[in-house]
């Protein structure tokens, strides 16, 4: 009679687990110098856009005594709804990441506890009074924009769109490529643009776009890698994207980072993402989720952002990386909608958008 | 039955790719039992399996009176088979497998059942009929096989082993019943055995039987 | 000891999701025609794929499974990849492969879906397919059936419930379809899984999410309770062999025709991967692999993908310890089911978890056990039991129809001879189970290397598994994260490949039968 494995498999795999948890501990967790009592772990509750540079994270948990504890809670909606189910009685202490299409429901369902921190004075001009009532802090921004594919565009001789009127101009139809509204980000933040930008004529203008043959993908990456002229392969030289994608081309590229990079942001009707930090109210540790949210907005981790997120900081005066000064699309006067305007009717434009568009 | 016809295999070449032995000529009555003994490994199998058409022959013939089969594929040589496992079918029960042969021939179901009872009758199982086969005994799982070949009305009936897996007693019983269905069918038969008292029972003072040792 | 494990890690988080949720209006949203217009939809797309998948599913089943050929457990295991695949890398391999000719859409979608589900139809049926003996065809033949009226009247009626249970489950798994429709689908292709997401992440209209995935649950639990039918009515026969036939003359081409056609079929979008996986702006490169491997690994330093092996031993672990759950408790319910109909329902309560969006799981599996005062998130068990709660119908499936048709006697045989009752049944079931459980094992270690819904929910934000990185890397510009997230997806398909092959060594060592000629 042959053994039985199950045992086997069972302690392996058991010894397995341990192993990976105990190494993944390891890996991000050296022991804090405490001085006094135990260390206080603070759960932080992030999207799977988030990053920060490791040697950042164990800089602040030595000298604060505080363990952070990265929690994640799926993509970004996903997250605020995984925080606004569970209100009162959190999954984490610390919320990082909800956003200005989300953050009026959040706040709306009791999600945080206020806390002002002494470093919101140092926040950019614009963002200083996105705290609403003290119950968030603006912790990064990024800006939804058109990329262009600039080699394609000059190969055919053809001046590149620099608007939105531009994109309805029969000179570009076929070129461009956006995202569904319903199930991607930055879909959503270009239909907001939009509607910044035309109010109640939006409709109009999709309908513009649509008889202009639009493209429409599911989900960022399959618009940038698939239909994206740029190292996709595909045959739209226009796409949605963000302004920090040619920095992101440069930084991500094969060996040394190149000197230019052939895609270019289009800087009119790009749509500003503010994303904001607070804490979650039912929270254990309130004090040391305050010195969490302090740090967010030190500017050690401001200016850890850029490189690994990919967008901008918002506290003031923070050094940019050069790829971002060079490459970024720096837009002075990006689009924006009302967070409440935005909560009540994102159903609505979003059914309106499917009835023009076929969807 | 009305009297069949005589099996003929002539310069018949067994193998797969190449040949296992020389070839094979032999002929077999109608009502008379051919014994094929051998040690395992001998072709005896082989055999059966290419004159019933499950593995084509290398090079030769067979034929069933003045009809050459060949070239025809299994299903439509007419020759029934029963194996050593019994291999009923597991989703019908004793007479609807019995029942299968008449079926694929165009019979109507009704008819099929009434020739699977009178079949199941030929071999002392009358009152099986709406039987499942796991409620059957070797001995009886084997008879059923029996019952289901020999309603497709076969021209030539080939037994490979079939008793070896079945008990002594059970076999020299199953033997005698065996050769009064083919006295009574009036059909050739080749039975393959490896045991050479079986070989002999089948064909001692009988009618035309014969034994080919491989 | 199974429902224990239904009732806590399933039963419970849903509870508490429905708790903070349903309230006196949610009834209203039954009437909105929305959810039913894409359950509708979905349906339909989950029909055709099913019947694309068995099209090319069973002749693979036939042959991978049953006959003998160099190379036999390879190919059976590379038929096993796609499942594990994550569907993001799928979508768009099979974009980069067939988009120019298809584009989005319909056609693009049933052809992904078939792909990834090949593994259950050839897993599903092929178990069963192994035990059914191929002398019984031969004896049709004698008796008067050609080729295709054997196949119809003895080797369909014993295969029917394992293909039930098969396309049952392709159906459920291209119903609640999400990457794939949400990557390359378009508005026909809509499923309410999707519908789901939108309403929770996007509109916050927990109400609305919430009928929606109660309908996706109504539909998927109707489906399996057909297929569960189909398995009542099945037939019995000694089934504790397998015959594993060696190929001679004309069925040889046919064998390997089928062979090479799988291997194409299932190769195509991983040679994609690998193609892309050292390519880049200026040609033939091997730097992506470096950034997997070297010193300098891509993002070195940064939480958001860490170490990539790191990431492929939390994986491998996780399946592992998938696998174990998933086989002990899948194994235990497709038991009950022959204990009668309580079983049955029980075991068809298993595959409850397949109707339930992962995103519903994972936000109830959150509530309920990740927060004081039970968190169970530091124990790293939260993703392990997330994919066994998937797996274990998978493993039930490949298990039931062959353990419905192993021999009873046995056991009573076991009995008599002094055996305690748990020792006869293990003496009885014991050969069939035990072979067929590292089979159902292995396809639930598939699961779980490919999982990604629920381990993104679970797993700690800084310690992802291989297909959380591979999304993180694809979720953002610049050829590296194209080129890394390709060559991780490849690495993924060597992992799984191995592990697959592996666990089928173990299984095959049960019960082979010398090859029968036919």
């Amino acid at each position: 009679m042959k053994r039985n494995p199950a045992p086997f498999v069972v302690a392996f795999s058991a010894s397995a687990l341990l192993l990976a948890a105990c190494s993944s501990e390891v890996a991000s967790e050296p022991e804090p110098e405490s001085t006094s009592t135990d260390p206080v772990t603070v759960q932080l509750l992030t999207h799977d856009s988030f990053a920060l540079s490791e040697d950042v994270i164990a800089a602040f948990e030595e000298s604060s005594g505080i363990e952070i504890e990265l929690v994640s809670g799926g993509d970004a909606g996903s997250m605020v709804a995984g925080a606004i189910l569970a209100a009162g009685a959190p999954t984490a202490d610390v919320l990082f990441g909800v956003d200005n299409t989300l953050v009026t429901r959040a706040l709306d369902e009791g999600v945080f506890e206020p806390y002002t921190s002494p470093e919101a004075s140092a926040l950019r001009p614009d963002l200083a009074d996105q705290t609403f009532g003290g119950l968030v802090t603006p912790i990064d921004f990024g800006d939804v924009c058109i990329n262009l594919d600039d080699t394609w565009f000059a190969t055919e001789g053809i001046a590149p769109p620099t608007t939105l009127d531009d994109l309805i101009d029969p000179v570009y139809s076929g070129l461009l490529v956006v995202q569904d509204p319903g199930t991607s980000s930055p879909g959503l933040a270009f239909l907001l643009s939009t509607v910044a930008r035309y109010g109640d004529e939006w409709p109009a203008y999709w309908q513009a776009l649509r008889d202009n043959d639009v493209a429409i993908s599911g989900s960022w990456s399959d618009a940038y890698y698939g239909d994206f002229t740029f190292g996709g392969g595909g045959d739209r030289p226009i796409v949605v994207s963000y302004a920090t994608s040619p920095p992101a081309e440069i930084v991500y590229a094969e060996g040394e980072p190149p000197e230019t990079v052939s895609t270019s942001t289009m800087t009119d009707g790009c749509y500003r993402q503010i994303e904001y930090a607070g804490i979650l109210a039912g929270s254990d540790d309130v004090p040391e989720a305050q010195q969490v949210i302090d740090w967010l907005l030190s500017p050690e981790v401001q200016a850890d952002i850029p490189l690994n997120m990919f967008v901008f900081p918002a506290r003031a005066d923070t050094p940019l990386p050069e790829v971002f000064t060079e490459f970024a699309g720096l837009v002075e006067d990006a689009e924006q909608l009302p967070a409440d305007f935005v909560a009540e009717n994102v159903g609505d434009l979003l059914a309106e958008w499917g009835s023009v568009m076929g969807r | 039955m009305s009297d069949g016809a005589p099996l003929q295999v002539t310069d018949l070449v067994i193998g797969y790719g190449s040949p296992l032995r020389e070839p094979l000529s032999f002929s077999v009555q109608p009502g008379s039992v051919l014994a094929i003994v051998g040690p395992s490994g001998c072709g005896k199998s082989t055999l059966l399996a290419t004159i019933a058409g499950i593995t084509p022959a290398l090079s030769g013939s067979v034929t069933i009176g003045d009809r050459n089969v060949t070239s025809l594929p299994v299903n439509e040589r007419k020759i029934g088979m029963v194996f050593q496992e019994a291999l009923l079918f597991p989703h019908l029960n004793v007479r609807d497998n019995v029942a299968y042969g008449p079926r694929r021939q165009g019979v109507d179901r009704s008819h099929a059942r009434e020739e699977a009872d009178r079949l199941l009758t030929w071999v002392d199982l009358a009152s099986l009929g709406d039987r499942s086969i796991e409620e059957l005994s070797g001995g009886q799982a084997q008879r059923v096989s029996l019952a289901r070949a020999l309603a497709a009305k076969p021209d030539v009936l080939c037994l490979d082993e079939p008793f070896s897996a079945l008990d002594a007693p059970l076999r020299a019983r199953l033997a005698e019943d065996v050769l009064a269905i083919i006295a009574r069918a009036q059909i050739p038969a080749i039975h393959v055995t490896h045991d050479p008292n079986e070989a002999r029972t089948m064909t001692h003072g009988r009618a035309g039987g014969s034994i080919l040792s491989m | 000891m199974p429902a224990i494990f239904l009732v806590a890690f399933l039963l419970i988080p849903l509870a508490s999701l429905a708790a903070q949720i349903i309230g006196p209006g949610t009834a209203g949203y039954l009437f909105d025609a929305l959810p039913w217009q894409v359950a509708g939809l979905a349906a339909v797309q989950a029909a055709v794929s099913t019947a694309l998948a068995l099209t090319l599913g069973l002749p693979m089943a036939n042959v991978l499974t049953r006959y003998r050929f160099p190379g036999r457990r390879w190919a059976l295991a590379l038929a096993t990849v796609p499942f594990v695949l994550p569907t993001v890398v799928v979508a768009l391999a099979f974009r980069a492969l067939l988009g120019g000719t298809l584009g989005s859409g319909f056609m693009i979608v049933v052809l992904a879906h078939a792909y990834l589900n090949l593994a259950v139809v050839v897993r599903i049926v092929g178990a069963r397919w192994v035990t059914i003996d191929p002398r019984t065809v031969t004896v049709a033949r004698t008796l008067g059936a050609d080729t295709w009226t054997a196949f119809r009247t003895v080797t369909w009626p014993a295969l029917r419930p394992a293909i039930a249970s098969a396309a049952a489950i392709v159906f459920v798994f291209s119903f609640t379809s999400l990457g794939v429709v949400l990557l390359i689908g378009d508005a026909s292709t809509r499923t309410l899984e999707a519908l789901v997401l939108r309403q929770t992440s996007v509109l916050l209209d927990f109400q609305a999410a919430a009928v929606s995935a109660a309908i996706q649950a109504l539909v998927v639990g109707s489906v399996l309770l057909w297929a569960a039918r189909q398995r009542a009515s099945t037939v019995g026969g000694a089934a504790r062999d397998f015959f594993l036939i060696r190929a001679r003359g004309g069925s040889r081409l046919a064998v390997g025709l089928v062979a090479t056609a799988t291997l194409v079929i299932v190769l195509a979008p991983v040679l994609a991967l690998v193609w892309a996986s050292v390519r880049s702006s200026g040609g033939f490169t091997l730097a992506w692999w470096s950034g997997l491997f070297g010193s300098n690994t891509i993002d070195a330093g940064s939480t958001r993908i860490g170490s990539p092996l790191a990431a492929m031993g939390r994986s491998v672990a996780f399946a592992l310890a998938t696998g174990a759950v998933a086989a002990i408790v899948g194994g235990l319910a497709a038991m009950s089911i022959l204990t009668g109909r309580i079983g049955r329902a029980f075991a068809l309560a298993t595959a409850l978890p397949l109707g339930i969006s992962a995103a519903t799981l994972g936000l109830g599996t959150l509530l309920a056990y990740g927060r004081p005062p039970l968190d169970l998130r530091a124990t790293g068990l939260l993703v392990p039991i997330a994919h066994a709660l998937i797996a274990v119908p998978l493993v039930v499936a490949v298990a039931a129809p062959t353990l419905r048709s192993a021999d009873p006697r046995l056991v009573t045989v076991a009995a008599s001879l002094g055996a305690s009752r748990s020792r006869a049944w293990w003496t009885g079931y014991g050969p069939a189970m035990r072979t067929v459980m590292v089979a159902a094992g292995g396809l639930a270690c598939a699961v779980s290397l490919g999982e990604f819904g629920a381990a993104s929910f679970l797993a700690r934000a800084d310690g992802p598994t291989v297909p959380l990185v591979i999304a993180r890397l694809l979720g953002r510009p610049g050829e590296a994260s194209f080129g890394v997230a390709a060559a991780m997806a490849v690495v993924l398909v060597i992992m799984t490949t191995t592990l697959v092959a592996a666990v089928d060594r173990g299984g095959d060592r049960g019960g082979d039968r010398g090859g029968t000629r036919v």
